[in-house]
């Protein structure tokens, strides 16, 4: 075992040598390697950020709740038949709340999209506007980062009071803080009392640019009657979400007075619509990744398979001498396969330091628009990368250690170049 | 162990294929030579004392016929046993040197110890000693394009030694160098032989086989004559350099 030791540890030296001797041709034919473990690296790095953006989504909208809406927010169905459902009045809205009795927590909300707001002379358009209760904040998915929510009596007596979203203070106040201020929405002014943690993700970059107001001070700009309720309830725990789905559908069904053979005339949505946004994300992240990474790497064998035939060539009558002096055939073949890994292991190890460098730039770039970037390539996908160029260097350098371990050691001394 | 001949050919023979034509190298040889022997194997070219060199050297099998090196049949050996065989019995030195030129001059002398399985330290210090014996020992981190043709030469001889192998075979040593740097040379082949060695000079020049003790001449793939020399030109060796 020792003699094999110390022949390998000999080898892999020489591999190195080798590659040094010629610093150009090994870069250049290691690059189809470098961009193979480059485009493994960044869709490992792209699956990875996309899980965190995903739990980020699950507890921003929380996994333990369900909302009652006449959209279905997964943007499945007919568009034109959930355009044509009625509107979950108010009155239904409170009816439901009543009767609900598994639901550990319920509100009631309505929203306004696309509207503009106005501070001085600054504006913020595309803004949702929504009108909720006071409980809501009360949420642990709720995280105020600065003052506070409005409260019940607030919300009971309609007050003016706005809590805004992290999109929006940046917009309006910049570094400044914008409590005690005033916004004017739909021209009627509204007093800042608390400032929402950024709590955007990939699929829901809009709730940073909400604004809360009391449900009843929302009536007051918009009527109480000309836009759908969303009716949000708490599952006392995640396993009682079914439970509460099937009351939820059963008491809307009533109140809504279907027949029993109707189809559902509204959706209850939960967090969970987006895992198949998530998939079909994950999917193509797949699909492109895979088939660039295998392109990649089957021109890398390629050019790596024949610059090792050159190089066999080349060095004929190293190989004869080796053999002279007691190398074995396994130890050519050895030798050469070892300097096929090397090239690929040096693309790979480029390779990784170049992605790494254009992920920390990335995700420092995008921190703001998009913060579920991972500044680090994942450890776990480096570690696959090097085991797979490793592979493709075996793989590359196989046939021609072959034919250098297959050489006749008489013509090989006796070959000129 | 004494009388135990170094090696033994009984009858060998070697064919090879070129094009439709069969080239009967070897014609069936029969030779022994002892061990400690100074012998010239001399022949024009086109004699088959290449392919005998070849042979001899375990760098190829025969086509027929026993080889038996230091007590071993080796022409029954598969390649890696005959690796072997070159790694630790035989010494070989080239007319072209075959150093390998990116190599400084203690890496070629360390290459047959690698393939041997000496541990590093040893390997220089037995690498070392080796270039010392034929007078490099100042030279141990020159490649070999920075050396002359006599101090290259003298690697590959420091390289053939470092095994310590039971056969030194040396395919025209000097062919490549002028004369008086062959002279050197030939002077180093002697203290080698002196020193107790087996050395096994292939040659078609007479200035060199003279130095040899036994002469044998190959002609059409046969042992034309084999006989001692009675006129050996003996060159003193230089004294061992430090």
């Amino acid at each position: 075992m020792k003699r094999w030791a110390t022949e390998y540890v000999e080898v892999l030296q020489s591999a190195v040598e080798s590659l040094r001797a010629n610093p150009l041709r090994s870069l250049l034919t290691s690059l189809g390697v470098m961009i193979g473990v480059a485009f493994v690296s960044l869709m490992g790095w792209a699956l990875r950020s996309l899980d965190a953006a995903w739990e980020a989504t699950l507890s921003s909208l929380g996994s333990d709740m369900l909302y009652v809406d006449k959209w279905n927010w997964a943007g499945g169905g007919n568009w034109r038949l959930l355009m044509n459902r009625k509107n979950i009045t108010i009155d239904q809205a409170e009816e439901v709340a009543r009767r609900l009795q598994s639901a550990d927590m319920v509100y009631i909300s309505a929203d306004s999209w696309g509207r503009t707001i106005v501070h001085a002379d600054q504006r913020a358009s595309g803004v949702v506007i929504e009108g909720t209760m006071a409980i809501f904040g009360m949420l642990p998915s709720t995280n105020v980062a600065e003052g506070r929510f409005f409260t019940e009596m607030e919300e009971r007596n309609a007050t003016a009071v706005a809590v805004i979203g992290d999109g929006i203070r940046s917009t309006l106040f910049g570094n400044r803080s914008p409590i005690g201020q005033v916004i004017r929405i739909e021209g009627r002014p509204f007093r800042i009392v608390g400032v929402m943690e950024k709590r955007g993700t990939l699929f829901t970059d809009f709730l940073d640019r909400m604004v809360y107001i009391p449900l009843p001070a929302f009536f007051g700009l918009y009527g109480r009657y000309s836009r759908s309720m969303t009716i949000a309830a708490k599952a006392q725990s995640p396993d009682q979400l079914d439970a509460l789905r099937d009351e939820l559908t059963g008491i809307m069904r009533a109140v809504r007075k279907l027949a029993p053979n109707a189809e559902n005339d509204f959706s209850i949505n939960e967090a969970q619509v987006f895992r198949d946004q998530v998939a079909n994300i994950r999917a193509v992240i797949w699909g492109v990744g895979i088939g660039l990474t295998a392109l990649s790497f089957l021109v890398g064998v390629i050019g790596i398979t024949n610059v090792m035939f050159v190089a066999v060539v080349e060095r004929t009558k190293e190989i004869g001498i080796r053999r002279a002096v007691g190398a074995r055939r396994s130890s050519i073949l050895v030798q050469f396969l070892c300097e096929a890994m090397m090239l690929c292991v040096a693309g790979a190890v480029v390779g990784v330091i170049v992605c790494s460098a254009l992920v920390a730039v990335l995700a420092l770039a995008l921190r703001e628009s998009a913060a579920f970037l991972l500044p680090l390539l994942p450890a776990e996908i480096v570690l696959v990368a090097v085991v797979i160029s490793i592979a493709v260097g075996i793989i590359a350098g196989f046939v021609p250690a072959l034919r250098a371990a297959r050489l006749d050691p008489v013509e090989a001394l006796r070959y000129e170049a | 162990m004494t009388t135990q001949p170094l090696i033994v050919l009984e009858g060998i023979t070697k064919h090879y294929r070129m094009g439709d034509e069969i080239v009967q190298a070897l014609r069936g040889i029969d030779l022994q030579i002892n061990p400690n022997e100074y012998v010239a194997i001399m022949g024009p070219s086109g004699s088959g004392k290449s392919t005998l060199m070849n042979t001899l050297g375990c760098l190829d099998w025969p086509t027929s016929g026993r080889y038996v090196l230091d007590g071993v049949d080796v022409s029954q050996l598969d390649d890696a046993a005959l690796a072997a065989i070159r790694n630790r019995k035989i010494g070989f030195v080239f007319q072209t040197f075959n150093l390998l030129p990116r190599a400084t001059a203690l890496k070629n002398v360390e290459l047959p110890l690698i393939y041997a399985g000496v541990p590093p330290q040893q390997r220089r210090q037995r690498a070392i000693a080796a270039l010392e014996s034929v007078g490099l020992g100042d030279r141990l981190r020159h490649k070999p394009p920075e050396l002359s043709g006599g101090q290259r030469q003298r690697v590959a001889i420091a390289r053939a030694l470092v095994t310590e192998p039971s056969l030194i075979l040396a395919d025209e040593p000097t062919g490549n160098l002028d004369s008086k740097t062959g002279e050197e040379i030939m002077q180093l082949f002697e203290r080698i032989w002196r020193e107790g060695n087996t050395v096994l000079l292939v040659t078609h020049e007479d200035d060199i086989a003279r130095h040899a003790r036994r002469i044998i001449r190959i002609r059409d793939g046969r042992v034309e004559s084999d006989h001692i020399n009675p006129t050996p030109h003996v060159v003193e060796p230089i004294e061992q350099q430090q």
